[in-house]
Parts: structure tokens; sequence; C-alpha cells
């Protein structure tokens, strides 16, 4: 008895264990979320374009159907030999300038569809902010044309801005919340810092800060990060918002330090 | 990145969620849907073939099957409690980590809320009088009555399901004139709960039960003919088995054409939920599902090629089972060929374009619907051939009859390969209206060749009984792999339905902004799948265990000498 009990249990351990690797081993992929976009007033055309084409390569999900060529539109190559979309953009609709355009196809599909697709575009307004859907029309005007996206395009561009300079700002991460998760969650930390497995690789890994820096030293860093450039990350001097000691409360900062100087 | 640092929008997370320990909520919460809901599917689906068996036996007078019916009845019995103990669990978890998505479900839908709770309690007492009724009221009217229990007892678990998929299917396709700022209080109930994918969701669940259910009763059955120690124990296993197996398949060979249902909804609904989901970061996902068919197409016929060897008579279609595999084995690569897949430059370059120059003509839904409609027919012929194994047909037109239904198969291939291949040369609006006409040639050859087969075996000249229980272990063993890829396939389908929800608890209406919003790569999903399912069957072991504490099983004693007929005759 004991025998058939071990070979079904073999028969079933066998078969998960197959599925399981062979939805391992295909290519992974991760629906990730849309970020809400932060732009200063004085936001460039440059850091459009890079957060829309973030956006266009991730979590906007354009790529499901314009690159392959056949539900949608190549956006990024040529499309009939018309050039990429910054190319053509301003040629589709009578009237309509490139930027007009875009913006249009991005929040009412349905008002011009290129001849030989089908009307499957989805009203982008609906998941993503107009922040993010004018970073997506700069990156797409940067395919083989002119930038014409500026600040003042950004309805809430400066209004962003002034909120996180002026002290209103003030507790207003985390909702004044103290635990340094939810700080670092809510501040965006993540977005560069690995903390834990959460979190990008773009800045130093924070797993191991308190053996690299004192408790001061991850103060000033939070304070004025270009202070004091961790070695290998010199390209990434200025990255870092210097504005996290007009937005953090004295127990919210000292809670974060104490939690990173901790992570040994 | 510069200053415009791209940031998470947790902005109105406070309250909203709570973590759970080591596993994290996500996990918490994706574990006890999932279990309760494999459970739901088993108690869901066996009430469904415990009827009909019981009718079986009670208008045939086959005592045999009234016995079957209630053993699957018994199985019945104690999953019950443990499908109500995981949506307990499900309830506390999504109550007490997700709050405020739990406040809003229960703030739209709580009254249909409290009438669940109620049929749920109908159906409990009703499954409790259905089985321990089952020997009190045994013969004449008071059969009857039971039986319409047994009835009873499939309305309460249809509607209590019914109601269910309403709150998940809100979540999924709500009505299209409800925004995040639409305030819950002017949400009304029924355009909230009959929403766009409800009834397709709701066919898709009834007959997925029906081939869970049929899976779990088949490894139960593989299991104590494995364990059986007599040769009359061994005989009444082998039978279950193959019921079990029978309803499994039979109702898989429909169940493709519900989910085409579901998924015409879904792209009606909203275009981009249908992309994400066929050719977006879920596009690698219908990979694996053509492999697990594939896997319970092969498995399933597999059984019945073996069953054939104590079938006197079986030996002349012997030849064409290497056939029958070669249909399969080729009609899975092409149902498994990927076609438009996300890729990154460098794979487009490596594939010379964005399709590969070969297996992208494979790849494309005309070679995907032939390949899995000749499948079905070659799985249909096995079915066939097995039930025409130990007889010789003596009606006067035996003859023309078999050529008719050869001839009925002949058409139905062409009519598949010609849409087919006409497929690849016309606009795509035409090409998914063909996919109609490939179904319904093969519906109708399934029809109208089994109405043939029952009419020519009338008084039909027996070969030889069949020898239940002569079977060898490894086709037993087949029946585990079925059970297992089906509530592998069912947990898989069941990520594939809820992930294209992406970042959203209610698709566009409500977001999902606690720290696991991200939608989990498939590699990730097939650990907590495995995971599951082995949960769910080691419960499932236990329970049949106590079941077996508690009861001898009621297989057919010596004394009958009558042979167990093949299902449907």
């Amino acid at each position: 008895m004991w025998a058939i009990n071990l070979r079904i249990f073999g028969v079933v351990l066998g078969t998960l264990a197959l599925y399981t690797l062979i939805a391992n081993k295909i290519p992974q992929m991760q629906s990730e979320v849309p970020r809400a976009l932060a732009l200063g007033a004085n936001v460039t055309p440059e850091q459009l374009v890079s957060a829309g084409d973030q956006l266009y390569h991730g979590a906007g999900g354009c790529t499901a159907c314009h690159g392959l060529g056949t539900r949608a539109p190549n956006l990024l190559t040529d499309e009939k030999g018309q050039g990429p979309i910054g190319a053509r953009c301003g040629k589709r609709e009578s009237g309509k300038d490139c930027k007009a355009y875009i913006y249009e196809s991005l929040t009412s599909p349905g008002t011009f569809v290129v001849t030989g697709y089908e009307p499957i575009m989805p009203d982008l307004s609906r998941t993503l902010s107009p922040q993010q859907l004018w970073a997506l029309v700069a990156f797409l005007e940067s395919q083989g044309g002119t930038v014409d996206v500026t600040a003042s395009d950004v309805p809430a561009a400066s209004a962003a801005s002034s909120g996180a300079a002026g002290a209103g700002g003030a507790a207003r991460i985390a909702n004044g919340s103290t635990d340094p998760m939810e700080i670092i969650r809510a501040a965006g930390c993540l977005g560069c810092h690995k903390v834990g497995t959460e979190g990008g690789a773009i800045g130093p890994d924070l797993n191991h800060v308190g053996s690299r820096l004192s408790s001061s030293l991850i103060r000033e860093s939070i304070l004025a990060p270009d202070a004091k450039i961790a070695r290998g990350y010199e390209k990434f001097k200025g990255i870092m918002p210097k504005t996290l000691g007009d937005q953090l409360s004295a127990a919210q900062l000292e809670s974060l330090v104490r939690f990173l100087a901790s992570h040994k | 990145m510069t200053e415009h640092l791209l940031l998470q929008a947790v902005a109105d997370t406070t309250g909203a969620y709570r973590d759970f320990p080591f596993i994290g909520s996500r996990a918490a919460v994706w574990i006890a849907a999932e279990l309760h809901l494999m459970f739901a599917a088993f108690v869901l689906g066996v009430p469904m073939f415990a009827v009909v068996a019981e009718a079986i036996g009670i208008f045939g007078k086959d005592q045999r099957y009234d016995r079957l019916s209630k053993e699957f009845t018994r199985l019945l019995l104690i999953a019950y409690s443990a499908t109500a103990i995981w949506g307990a669990v499900l309830v506390f978890l999504l109550s007490t980590l997700y709050p405020r998505f739990w406040a809003y479900l229960t703030a739209i839908f709580g009254t249909s809320m409290w009438v669940y709770v109620s049929i749920f309690f109908f159906e409990s007492f009703t499954l409790y009088l259905y089985y321990y009724g089952w020997d009190r009221w045994k013969y004449g009217r008071a059969k009857l009555v039971h039986w319409g229990l047994g009835i009873l007892l499939n309305v309460w678990g249809t509607t209590v399901m019914f109601i269910a998929d309403g709150w998940l299917t809100y979540m999924m396709t709500p009505p299209r004139d409800i925004t995040p700022s639409t305030s819950v209080a002017s949400i009304k109930f029924w355009e909230a709960f009959m929403n766009h994918t409800w009834m397709p969701i709701n066919i898709h669940r009834l007959i997925g039960n029906v081939v869970f259910g049929g899976a779990i009763v088949g490894a139960y059955a593989s299991y104590r003919f494995l364990a059986a120690k007599t040769d009359e124990e061994r005989a009444h296993y082998d039978w279950m088995g193959y019921v079990g197996n029978f309803i499994a398949i039979s109702a898989l060979i429909v169940l493709p054409f519900a989910g085409y249902w579901l998924g015409r909804e879904i792209y009606q609904y909203d275009q981009s939920m249908g992309i994400t989901m066929m050719g977006g970061f879920m596009s690698w996902l219908w990979v694996i599902q053509a492999f697990l068919i594939a896997v319970l197409f092969l498995a399933g016929n597999y059984y019945l090629w073996v069953g054939m060897g104590r079938i006197p008579g079986a030996e002349r279609f012997r030849p064409y089972t290497k056939w029958l595999l070669a249909v399969l084995v080729i009609g899975a690569i092409v149902w498994g060929t990927p076609h438009t897949m996300i890729a990154d430059s460098r794979e487009l370059a490596a594939m010379g374009g964005s399709h590969h120059p070969f297996l992208g003509v494979l790849g494309v839904m005309s070679a995907k619907n032939t390949a899995v409609n000749l499948m079905i027919l070659a799985t249909f012929l096995s079915f066939l051939m097995y039930r025409r194994a130990n007889i010789r047909p003596v009606v006067p037109w035996a003859q023309s009859g078999t050529r008719i239904q050869g001839a009925m198969f002949i058409v139905a291939a062409v009519v598949v390969l010609f849409y087919g291949i006409r497929g690849y040369f016309v606009e795509a609006i035409v090409r998914i209206g063909y996919s109609v006409y490939q179904v319904g040639a093969v519906l109708a050859c399934i029809v109208f060749v089994t109405i043939i087969d029952v009419l020519m075996a009338r008084g039909a000249q027996s070969l030889g009984a069949i020898q239940w229980g002569k079977m060898p272990a490894r086709s037993q063993y087949a029946l585990f792999i079925l059970a297992v890829t089906f509530t592998w396939l069912m947990g898989l389908m069941g990520f594939a339905r809820s992930g294209i929800r992406q970042h959203w608890h209610v698709w566009q209406v409500m977001p999902d902004t606690s720290q696991y919003a991200a939608t989990p790569a498939l590699g990730y999903a097939s650990i907590m799948i495995s995971t599951c399912v082995l949960i769910f069957l080691a419960l499932v072991g236990f329970i049949f265990w106590l079941g077996g504490l508690a009861e001898k099983s009621t297989f057919v004693p010596a004394a009958s000498t009558v042979e167990a007929p093949h299902v449907g005759h």
C-alpha cells in the first residue's frame, strides 16, 4: 500500500513540477502599475520624453499592439514608407498638428482610425493621468519629429512643484506615518533603491546601508543627497530629490534613519 | 530617472490595506480563494452527475448506477464542509486585509450576500437529506422524491454560484457608466450584478465544474482501484473511473466553446482588456494552456486505448489508434505554437520579424481552430471505437449506418480543413466567422453519429462482456495525471481571469494601490498554482480517507452477474 501511495505522490509531484518548470522557463512578464508622475513646473521636454518612454515600454501597455505590425500601426519604426510616428503625425489629419493629433489619438481614439486597422485602441484618459498622457505625447513626438510639449501643456505640473516645496508638503508623505516602510514606499524611494525584496537598481541597494554608513551620514544623504555620492553612482548625481527635508516630519526622518542604520 | 521621479500612487492607502505575515496579503487571499473555488467546483459538479446517475438507476432499473450515485454523494458530503471552511477563510482575509475594497463590494452587493448565505443554508440541509435519506427513501414514489432532492440540491448550488459570479464579474466588467467618482449609493444592484461577463462566466463554470468533478471522481476511483483487495472491488472502481473520465472528457469537449463566448464578451466589453489577455503580458499563458490541454487529450485518449485491452473484439480497432495519436500530437503542436508574442528588439531581430518565418503561419487562429477541432473529432472517434468494441450491430442497415457515420467524420474534417485554409486568405472579421462553421460541423458530427450509433446498438450481438478490473495499473496513473492537470488548468485560468484586471480591484473604477498591485509574471503564478493544487489534493486525499473510515465502499457484490454497461447505452 505504501508503494502505491508513494507512486501516486510521485506522479502528482512530478506533474506539478513539470508544469511549474515550463511556466518558469518561458519569458517572464509582470504587469506593472502605472506610477503617478510628479513633474516640476520647470519640467523639460527631455524629462517628459524619458517618462513617456518608460510608460510606452512598460505600464502603458502600448507594445502589446504597436510594433507588432498586425493589430495597430508601428509607431517607433517606419510605417508604409512614412517614417516613425513623430515624422508622420502632423500629416495625418488636416488642421491638426502633431501634438494635437497624438493627444487626440490617446484620449479619443475613435475620432480618426488609420485605414486598414480596427478601432481597438482604448481611451487612455481612463487609465492614465494628464501628466502621463503628455509624457507619452512627448515621447511619440520624439520618434522622428520635434518635441513641442512644454510644462505649460501639463496641467498639474506647477501645482505639484509648489506643493512639494512649501510647508504644505510637510508630513504629507504617508500621511505622517512613522512606519519606515510606509515612508519609503510613499516617498518613491523604491523607484531607485532596493529595500528587502522590493525596489529598483538605479540607486545604491539599501539592504546593508547600515554597515556602510553611520546614522549621521544616512541622515545627510536623505537631506542633501548630492553632498556625497556613493562610488559607482556618480553619473546619477542630481537625480535624488532634495525636497525630503521639507516633506518629512522630524519624527519621520528619525524613524527612517534608525530603520536604515539598523540594516547592517 | 530625473527629478520627475516616478512615484507610486499611494496617497489614499491609509487604512485600505493590511499585510499578512510571511507570505503577504496577495498570496494569502490567492490561496484561500483558489482552494475555496476548487472545493466549490467539486461540490457543484458532482451533484450534477450524481443526479443523472441516480436517474439512470431509477429509470433504467440498474442498481449499479444508484450505488455509484450514492458513492459520489458521500464524497460530496465531506468536501462540502471544506468548501464552507475555505469560503469563511476567504471572507475573513478579504475583510481584514483589504477592508476598503471589501466595504466597497458589500455596499453594492450586501443584500445578495445575505441571500447567498440563506441559500447556502438550504443547500446544506438538502444535501444532508439527500445523502442520509438514501436508504430510507429507496423505493417507489419516495425514491422519486429523493431524486427530486438531488435536483433541488443542484438548483441551490447553481444559484449560489450565479450569485458569487455576479460579484467577481463586476470586478472584471463593471457597467461602463460607473467611474471612480461614481457614488456607491448610486450604483444600481441589478445593473452591477448582471454585467457583461456574468452569464458567460456562469456557463463556463457550470461546464467546468462537471469536468472537474468527473476528473476528481476518476482519481478517487483509480486510487480505490489500485488499493482494491478483491477482483470485485477492482471491477467496480475500474468502472467508476471510466465513468468519471467519460464525464470529464465529454464536458471538456464543450468547454472551449463556452470559453470562446467568454473571450468574445471580454473583447466586446473592452478591447484593451482582451488584448492584454491574448496578446499582452499574458500571451505566453495560452501556450502553457495549450500544453495542458494537449496533456488532457492525450491522457484521456490513452486511458481509453489501454481500456480497450479489456474489451473482447477491440483488437479490430487497435491499428487505428496510432493515426489518432498522430492527429492529437500534431494538433497539440499547432495549438501550442506562439503567434504575436511581446518581444524586444533583439528577440524580433533573432526571429527575423514580428513572427517566426515558418511557425508564425501555424500560430494564427485559422491553424489553431483547425487543430483543436480535429483533436476533438479524434477524441470522439476514440470514444466511438470504445463503445463499439464488444458489439456487432445486427440491424439490417448496420453497414450503411457505419458508412454514413464514416462519411460524417470525413465531411466534418473537410469542413474544418477547408475553412481553416480559407481563413488565411480573408479579412480577420470574416475569418472569425469561419470558426462558427468549423465548430458547427464538429458538433453536428458528434450529435448525428451518436444518434446513429445508439440506434445501431439496439439488439447488437455481444462479442463478450467487458472484463472490468482487468486494467493495467498504468492506466490509473493516467487518471491521476488528468485530475492534477484539470486542477492546475483551473488555477491557471483563474489567474488569467483575475489577472487581466491588472492593477484594478474593479476594472477602471477602483485601483489597487497596495504593494501587491502589480500582476505577477507566470513563473510566480505557477508556483502559487502548484502550491494550491498540492494543498487541495492533500486535503481531498485526507477527506476521502476520512470517508473510507466512516463507511464501507459501495462496490457491487459478486451476486450480481449483470454486465456493467457503457455510459450512453
